[in-house]
């Protein structure tokens, strides 16, 4: 009995669950999401995954090695960064994708800032925008058996009717972890498990579904708020993004904030932003607010509320509404006036902003066909445009003819035609021009409408040095020539080394002028 | 509140102010080792040391009132309280004091005790155990007899309850709260008291009642004991003022903070009293040891405890006398059981008891519990260690409200400003709740218990600056 027992400080009893149980418990809760990605999206799908685990892991590995920390791959952390990571990518991501986007995550976003715990954005996230921000292109480009497809968000942003079933149980395109069903699934033996918090998840679902209400545009109506609750990681996001633990607040009262920030700011970038990943990065703003929440929202002990403060006076109790805590209060009304002046501030210039795109429009028409003194539409001819749905024909990339307008001078006669056309080929986002094409055939030159091009690269295709090559070009296709030294009627200098714009803007071009050949002035115009 | 049972026998259904309280966590609960062996008592043989500790209560240690060689029965005062807040210390054996000396404690210091030879006849002294006449009994009466019968809490802290039973204003009392939630995994000694002396209890209850005018009785005990909840509601029939609550199973149920929460439905900080908000907290086992002093003269110096863990030969409920070693006590229950090893034992529940460095140490009169482990989860714990992740489960189990992995980011930084007044740091009561649940298995409690500890040295020594300055 003369040995020495064991000494420690109580309690001298711990629950079962370790930080590496959870975190293999996220991961196997994404299993049925991965596994209906493979399924619809074939093996790549599955290439991405393993590869996107395997170097979250290595990555993590080979970190604490060079730099003599403690081993924590084990810890299943990394394993859950890689999953969410490759579920958020699109099914035809070349495989340096996910192992490029991984490493970022590990290294760069989490063990840089001390590993575990310690990160300030979630990790999984920020290789995510990492990708789509360094290489947009390949990221974002959704491949259905080998044609090129818009996401269902970008459809629903172009005001197109999509497929609820399809998007709800993943088949409807998008990125591998699209299936809201499995989603679903696992999100809520998560929430069952208390592993996520529901505060989180379902006030940043409320969040969106009640601005994407008030402001989207088209009411209450279930069809819309499902399609966009289903589309775009909002599902995901909700569940696995937001709920991560370290770039979340701690508190109950502060994860009801922080959530309903991140709705709010998902819904309002798909009201008024262009890029269609918009959520992701709702979320790493939420994450950067969660200092903030943390330092400002912390609820008091039980016995310090108003309640038990009046009983600990022996006075009743206080009825439902004075119990409510003061930042409650202050944060729902700040939240109230803000939406209401967003709101107020969209509607009122939402027509001004209409009117000024028209203008825009309008002007852009003048430049490319100066002849022309008004401009008028052609019913016909839109019902015509109307007719094409989707993308223009099969050989210009996603060009899409928006309308076409035809140019009178004083006296009536037609002096030309302009047509509009967006290309969904840009290096970042959508290009729109207009071209004039006079009376007799001949291309009057082009102007940009929406130009988001990388500064000093693609945005190039503003200056005259390029755009000034489509003026009084008679023929009825362009050819693009990579190295420049363009000489024949139909060739045109490509911008060096910018060659996703350079073929964007002649392949709308071309789009264009097929258009006004074999369209409107073809044997199919008017018939 | 759950049923009350009038004298026809007619079950009065009346709700509790709340379910239950906010946060706990829920240990796995091991009681089946131990919840039907019977209660027995353990008299240590003739020729065994037996050591009182002065200081097992909380307040003043006692003053020792004999000295060496001198002789001492059962029930004999051989301590006597020092000052308002302090308890008496009354002998368990009979015998010859052997010496009064510094010995090695159950938190780990040498504190004076006095020893006592055992002789192994438990003669008691004169008076000891005769029935009293209480019929025209004043309350100072109770209270000084309780006071001289050296009766402290028996659920842990060990406070004089001849201080908690008179407080300011006697009349503000609204409940008397008799504490047989027994939330430690474990231990079932208070189960078992109930079950076997459950109108001992009861007697217990009404002699305190007795001192609170206004006050209704009420025995709380959690619901995985139905045998002790029934035995309990049988005693209670026809007594109008006494009514038995069944609680949700969940620790800590049995802090007076969350017995108050459910039963009177108010939260209190840690700088009041539950008498401050209208209520008296008293474990079973102090009741029944009331009872025995106020009925029979029989002051404190035999309490229940439970021998349990897988390390032990044979779990037991015992009657243990103050004074006993934990040797003695595994001995009894026939030592480390074949074919383990002993690598830990605690005194006390596995949530609040504390880790024994060796079982050459006397019980106090407070000891509710000796567990022989053969594994200690701690030490497995501290391997499994990680970075705070920020999951939140601390404060979701705070009974308290607080915001546990932010009070432990901050004490680590040093901030007391922060960690007092903007976290309210100061109302933890190192329940545990935290530390176990932690997923990332920080020692969270006991980061509490050091900083807690350095605040109120620098208060006290800041305290010291400013007196010394004004001189």
């Amino acid at each position: 009995m003369s040995k020495l027992l064991n000494l420690s400080s109580g309690p001298q009893t711990r629950d079962r669950w370790t930080t590496q149980f959870i975190m293999y418990v996220v991961a196997a809760s994404l299993i049925p999401t991965a596994v209906v990605g493979v399924v619809v999206n074939g093996l790549h799908a599955l290439w991405i995954i393993l590869a996107s685990v395997g170097t979250a892991v290595l990555s993590e590995f080979l970190f604490d090695k060079i730099c003599k920390k403690p081993d924590t791959w084990k810890d299943g952390s990394a394993v859950v960064t890689g999953l969410l990571l490759a579920l958020s990518l699109s099914p035809s991501t070349p495989l340096y994708g996910p192992i490029i986007g991984a490493a970022f995550a590990i290294i760069v976003a989490k063990c840089c800032f001390g590993g575990l715990g310690k990160n300030f954005i979630n990790p999984a996230l920020a290789g995510r925008c990492f990708l789509l921000i360094s290489f947009g292109k390949s990221m974002t480009l959704f491949e259905v058996d080998g044609v090129a497809t818009a996401t269902p968000v970008a459809e629903l942003a172009a005001g197109k009717a999509v497929n609820i079933t399809s998007m709800f149980l993943g088949t409807g395109g998008g990125v591998i972890g699209a299936s809201i069903l499995a989603l679903l699934v696992g999100g809520l033996v998560l929430w069952a498990m208390d592993i996520i918090h529901g505060q989180i998840c379902f006030s940043v679902i409320i969040g969106f579904t009640v601005f994407m209400g008030l402001f989207g545009g088209q009411g209450f109506d279930p069809k819309f708020l499902m399609a966009h609750l289903c589309g775009g990681g909002v599902i995901m996001g909700a569940f696995y993004m937001a709920t991560d633990y370290t770039t979340s607040p701690v508190s109950r009262l502060g994860q009801t904030v922080y959530g309903l920030l991140i709705g709010v700011l998902g819904a309002l970038f798909r009201v008024s932003g262009s890029a269609a990943d918009s959520f992701s990065y709702s979320i790493i703003i939420g994450n950067l607010f969660t200092p903030l929440i943390e330092t400002y929202v912390i609820p008091k002990p039980y016995a310090f509320r108003k309640n038990a403060i009046a009983l600990q006076n022996g006075e009743p109790k206080l009825p439902f509404w004075k119990k409510i805590p003061k930042p409650v209060i202050v944060l729902t009304l700040i939240a109230l006036v803000t939406g209401a002046a967003l709101g107020g501030v969209y509607s009122m210039t939402k027509d001004t902003i209409e009117e000024q795109k028209r203008l825009e429009k309008l002007a852009s028409y003048k430049e490319v066909l100066p002849e022309a003194e008004s401009f008028e539409a052609d019913p016909q001819l839109d019902m015509k445009i109307a007719g094409i749905g989707g993308y223009y024909g099969t050989d210009f990339g996603k060009a899409t003819i928006n309308e076409a307008i035809i140019g009178k001078d004083a006296s009536g006669a037609i002096t030309g035609y302009g047509i509009s056309v967006t290309s969904g080929d840009g290096y970042d986002g959508n290009i729109t021009l207009s071209m004039g094409i006079g009376a007799d055939g001949v291309l009057q030159g082009i102007s940009f409408t929406e130009l988001h091009e990388t500064a000093g690269m693609g945005m190039q295709a503003a200056e005259p040095s390029f755009y000034e090559q489509f003026k009084n070009r008679a023929v009825s296709s362009l050819k693009m020539l990579k190295g420049g030294g363009a000489s024949a009627e139909d060739e045109i200098d490509g911008i060096s080394g910018c060659t996703y714009t350079s073929s964007a803007v002649t392949n709308a071009v071309n789009a264009g002028l097929d258009f006004y050949n074999n369209v409107l002035k073809g044997g199919s115009f008017g018939e | 509140m759950s049923p009350r049972v009038t004298a026809d026998g007619e079950r009065e259904e009346v709700t509790a102010v709340r379910k239950t309280f906010r946060g706990g966590v829920h240990p796995k609960e091991q009681k089946e080792l131990s919840r039907d062996q019977k209660l027995c008592e353990f008299r240590p043989e003739a020729g065994t040391e037996m050591v009182y500790v002065l200081a097992q209560h909380i307040g003043k240690p006692a003053k020792a009132i004999v000295k060496k060689n001198d002789p001492v029965l059962v029930g004999q005062r051989i301590a006597e309280a020092d000052g308002f807040v302090s308890a008496n210390i009354i002998c368990s054996c009979s015998g010859k004091v052997k010496a009064v000396e510094k010995r090695r404690t159950i938190a780990g210091s040498m504190l004076e005790c006095i020893v006592v030879e055992n002789d192994g006849e438990y003669t008691k002294a004169e008076g000891i155990g005769e029935k009293q006449d209480i019929s025209s009994i004043t309350k100072e009466e109770i209270i000084s007899r309780v006071r001289d019968a050296g009766i402290v809490g028996l659920g842990g802290a060990g406070f004089p309850t001849s201080v908690k039973l008179a407080p300011k204003n006697p009349d503000a009392i609204k409940y008397v709260i008799a504490n047989g939630a027994e939330c430690e995994p474990y231990l079932t000694c208070n189960d078992r008291l109930m079950r076997e002396y459950a109108s001992e209890i009861v007697e217990g209850l009404e002699i305190t009642l007795q001192l609170f005018p206004n006050a209704e009785g009420v025995i709380a005990i959690e619901k995985n004991k139905p045998e002790a909840i029934a035995a309990m509601e049988s005693a209670c029939v026809g007594k109008d003022k006494i009514r038995v609550l069944p609680l949700k199973t969940k620790y800590p149920q049995g802090g007076e903070r969350s017995l108050i929460s459910v039963i009177a439905g108010i939260d209190f900080p840690v700088s009041k009293l539950p008498a401050d908000v209208g209520c008296i907290v008293d474990n079973v086992g102090t009741l029944y040891a009331v009872r025995q002093a106020v009925l029979y003269n029989e002051p404190l110096y035999m309490h229940v405890m439970t021998v349990s863990g897988d390390a032990v030969k044979e779990p037991k409920n015992l009657l243990v006398h103050d004074g006993t070693s934990f040797a003695q006590i595994a001995d009894f229950c026939g030592g480390v059981k074949e074919g383990t090893e002993l690598k830990k034992a605690i005194c006390g529940g596995p949530m609040m008891g504390l880790a024994l460095s060796s079982l050459e140490i006397p019980i106090h009169k407070t000891t509710n519990g000796l567990l022989l482990l053969s594994k200690d989860e701690v030490e497995k714990a501290e391997k499994q260690q990680t970075a705070c992740l920020h999951c939140g489960r601390c404060t979701t189990v705070c009974p308290q409200g607080l915001n546990p992995g932010m009070m432990a980011e901050t004490a680590e930084k040093g901030d007391y400003e922060r960690y007092e007044k903007k976290l309210w740091g100061l109302e933890c009561v190192a329940c545990g709740s935290c530390s176990y649940i932690c997923p990332a298995k920080r020692p969270l409690t006991q980061i509490f218990r050091q900083f807690k500890a350095e605040i109120t040295a620098k208060k006290r020594a800041e305290a010291a600056k400013a007196a010394g300055g004004s001189k």
